[in-house]
């Protein structure tokens, strides 16, 4: 052993030791502070509360809350950059074609993906729907029903998922959908004032002070958050559209075939 | 109380067992010569340094009654994951060690016979 490996492995092991050492007695002062906030007590008691419904956002978790309820309009402009980005990227690597199926991976990795790839699919639509009482969301969910997307493109190649009806065309459709109808939620409780002849915010959910209409939070019993429910699919789907059209478009683009 | 003891002893027993196979898997991936045979040093560290000792996870978790019922979700979790780690694990091997066979990254030094060079599959990537 090299006196460079014996350096190597000491420094390793006195950082590990310090690092034990410095935690175990509070050294670097990483202690939970016992008082909370005046920030933190306002999103506390405003996340989640019936009793005051015109101020609350009805959503047990606190992130969802904030992302699609108090800073709604921002997280729409978040979603158009997104969205900027993946159609600068299809324009600039052109048009996909229709290929035949390729050979794909060997037989056990197409075995294996076929079962891990449903459940992610399954975990994936499980945070979605759950986003507004567990941690995740729309944007989560989406990015997790990609991530089964793109292992199947890897494992049974291009021209076998577009026999299989996972197209350009379709993903543009369905990312398209989802947008369409983020637009819709997004006006959902302006158009229903309207028939009621009042005037409501855009991206409006609950109730709120001075606009007496608003979105229900739960059908018996079952707590869906309003439009914060919709909003998360929506998003799940159009970012899973989305990110396939994207993967699409970097494996198929741009190369001589049959146009699809 | 018997059993609860019981389940804590063999599932630090398993964790133990997994610590000596991620020692194991270390020496290997730093001592053994080229990619094929670290490759199945990977695979000790994959299987049994972690495989083994998520299943002592949930031995642990059984057996620790003070978690309440957030015990079962613990052991689900773990039993869980260590099923899919047993799944992806020696797949991903797999195919990391196809990619790297055909694609010609890693030469095979030591061994005897190289079955797949008379197959269809050559190297290098030619003849598909």
């Amino acid at each position: 052993m090299s006196a460079y490996r014996a350096l190597i492995l000491v420094s390793m092991v006195v950082f590990a030791l310090a690092l034990s050492y410095a935690l175990t007695y509070g050294i670097l002062r990483l202690e939970v502070p016992l008082t909370l906030r005046d920030l933190a007590k306002l999103y506390i008691s405003t996340t989640f509360n019936p009793l005051k419904r015109e101020l609350s956002a009805m959503t047990p978790e606190g992130v969802t809350a904030i992302v699609w309820d108090y800073r709604g309009t921002d997280t729409f402009f978040e979603i158009v950059v997104f969205y900027g980005a993946i159609i600068g990227s299809v324009a600039l690597l052109g048009a996909v074609y229709r290929y035949p199926p390729g050979p794909g991976l060997s037989l056990i990795a197409k075995t294996v993906t076929r079962i891990v790839a449903t459940m992610i699919l399954v975990v994936g639509a499980a945070i979605a729907l759950h986003g507004h009482l567990t941690p995740g969301g729309g944007f989560q969910g989406g990015a997790t029903l990609a991530v089964s997307i793109t292992i199947a493109l890897v494992t049974f190649s291009l021209g076998a998922l577009m026999l299989r009806g996972l197209t350009y065309g379709g993903m543009v459709a369905l990312r398209s959908l989802g947008l369409i109808g983020i637009v819709l939620t997004v006006f959902m409780v302006v158009i229903a004032s309207l028939t009621a002849g009042i005037t409501a915010y855009v991206f409006q959910n609950q109730p709120k002070p001075g606009v007496p209409i608003g979105m229900a939070y739960s059908v018996d019993g079952i707590v869906f958050s309003g439009t914060v429910w919709f909003l998360n699919v929506l998003d799940a789907i159009a970012v899973a559209a989305g990110f396939a059209l994207l993967f699409i478009v970097l494996i198929g683009g741009g190369v001589e075939g049959e146009r699809e | 109380m018997y059993v609860e003891a019981i389940l804590v002893f063999l599932g630090e027993a398993l964790i133990a067992i997994g610590v000596f196979f991620d020692i194991i898997a270390s020496i290997g991936m730093l001592r053994l010569p080229d990619f094929y045979s670290r490759i199945h040093a990977l695979t000790v560290g994959t299987i049994g340094g972690a495989v083994v000792p998520l299943i002592g996870v949930a031995l642990l978790a059984l057996g620790a009654p003070f978690l309440g019922v957030y015990r079962l979700y613990l052991a689900g979790a773990a039993i869980i994951t260590a099923i899919l780690l047993l799944m992806l694990a020696p797949t991903g091997t797999h195919v990391i060690a196809r990619a790297a066979y055909r694609s010609g990254a890693a030469k095979p030094l030591y061994i005897s016979i190289d079955e797949l060079a008379t197959k269809s599959e050559g190297r290098g990537g030619e003849k598909r």
